[in-house]
């Protein structure tokens, strides 16, 4: 018997599971309502993840709190210098926004990626970050995009965290009970992006292996790049060592690339599981590094 | 659209809310556990049985229905997530005893063998034309791409939408 604070579903009907929701209206009522909801606690954000877990008994905290219509997670603007994404904002309405478009590309690529059109009408990338799988489409996206976390600690105070600090192992983030993303900024700078994506099939395919690059061009030379690899660590990995290869040589260039595929294979480390093998994984990583540099050449901004 | 309040949501005791919300046009206020997914309020609490369990894990699309016009998978959305909101499902796409437009294009094409993914077909397709009127195939295989059918062989379905879209049903 799991201890009676976890949730699980009740035997008697599998869709009915043992959790308590409360729905705050906003930020300031979410801190009031959280004051008086017993531990263990969860947010709720799209839910496509922590119901898919809760169904499954898989120790999820039994008292949740609904965070997926408070008004100030839902901010998608430009503030300065800053594009802000608010944390419970649903995928569909980020990649239908023109400002993600314009200036996110790698995260608008990564969007038709992202499991399947109505679950992208629920995720949000809050609740992506949080789940920290090390698979995660919009995770991948946003480290690229050289994204930071706001996190607001329960007392009030805000920290400001780069995306790909947050995690520590397949599943695990530095994130202790009741803090919360709210948004995400990203310096709004006028990049080049790509997502590349192997999976089972186009829609609803965890990946097997995912590349997300963001490039900053002087002409044809790369002044700076960001690539991240999603599925082949326990985290989305920084591919450092590639990224340095790449600085300061001609996008398109057939030595730098080929220096670039052997790196990128090194800075891997994959495990076989149910979706692949450590092996094609590796094997993919130069793949899908040419196929992002490439699709990097051709983009016009 | 009134915005969610908590007010609205009062516990009456640990597991048990106040819903509010309007379903097929009709409002719709119940004491339920908070531990429903919006698919069980749906087919248990409300007798609405068009909508359909299959992976309940949002692989599958048999549970879409439209929540504030967006095709959301229902059984990974808890029923009290739909406070204050308006439901549609397979139920309110007939309007006064006739079929939608779309209901008659699938049975006419043949886009329809066993029936059980039907339902979030239809509605996933009704929101995409609502949407997109103009959509092109690919926006059809695309929108379509969460709704899994073991039967068709998805041509039939896609054809259904596209001759709908055109104004061959009405």
């Amino acid at each position: 018997m799991p201890p009676s604070n976890r949730c699980g579903t009740a035997s008697t009907n599998k869709l009915m599971l043992k959790v308590t929701i409360a729905k705050p209206a906003s930020l300031k009522d979410l801190y009031k309502t959280l004051a008086r909801t017993p531990g263990p606690r969860k947010f709720l954000a799209g839910g496509t993840d922590l119901c898919v877990s809760a169904r499954h008994g898989a120790g999820v905290p039994c008292n949740w709190l609904d965070i997926s219509d408070i008004p100030e997670l839902q901010a998608v603007k430009i503030s300065g210098k800053t594009i802000q994404l608010g944390s419970a904002r649903r995928l569909h309405d980020l990649e239908n926004s023109p400002l993600v478009q314009r200036w996110l590309p790698a995260l608008h690529k990564a969007m038709p990626h992202f499991a399947s059109p109505p679950l992208r009408q629920m995720a949000t990338l809050g609740g992506n970050c949080a789940n920290a799988s090390p698979s995660a489409d919009g995770v991948c996206a946003l480290c690229a995009e050289g994204a930071k976390a706001v996190i607001r600690h329960p007392n009030g105070k805000q920290t400001l965290l780069p995306v790909e600090k947050l995690f520590t192992g397949p599943k695990k983030t530095i994130l202790k009970q009741d803090e919360l993303i709210v948004r995400f900024e990203i310096p709004k700078t006028g990049h080049r992006g790509s997502y590349q994506k192997l999976g089972a099939r186009r829609a609803l395919a965890i990946s097997k292996i995912a590349l997300a690059a963001t490039a900053w061009l002087d002409g044809n030379i790369i002044t700076d790049i960001r690539i991240f690899l999603g599925a082949v660590g326990p985290t989305v990995l920084r591919a450092c060592k590639t990224e340095a290869a790449l600085r300061g040589s001609a996008l398109g260039s057939e030595k730098s690339l080929r220096q670039a595929a052997e790196l990128i294979a090194s800075e891997c480390s994959p495990i076989d599981d149910q979706r692949s093998t450590a092996r094609y994984r590796r094997a993919m990583s130069p793949v899908l590094l040419e196929r992002a540099l490439a699709e990097l050449r051709e983009e016009r901004l | 659209m009134k915005k969610p309040s908590s007010k609205n949501v009062k516990r009456t005791d640990n597991a048990a809310i106040q819903l509010n919300c309007v379903v097929n046009g009709q409002k719709v206020s119940k004491t339920i556990n908070s531990g429903l997914t919006l698919l069980e309020f749906l087919r248990r609490e409300l007798g609405l049985t068009g909508t359909k369990e299959a992976c309940g894990q949002g692989e599958c699309g048999a549970c879409v229905v439209l929540v504030d016009e967006r095709p959301v998978n229902s059984c990974l959305f808890m029923a009290a997530q739909a406070e204050g909101k308006k439901i549609l499902t397979v139920e309110g796409l007939r309007k006064n005893g006739e079929l939608h437009p779309l209901q008659k294009a699938f049975v006419a094409e043949g886009a329809v063998q066993c029936g059980f993914c039907t339902p979030g077909f239809l509605m996933t397709s009704y929101a995409l034309l609502k949407s997109n009127p103009k959509a092109s195939r690919e926006d059809i295989v695309q929108a379509l791409s969460g709704n899994i059918c073991r039967c068709t062989g998805y041509e039939k379905i896609f054809a259904a939408v596209e001759q709908v879209r055109d104004g061959k049903y009405k």
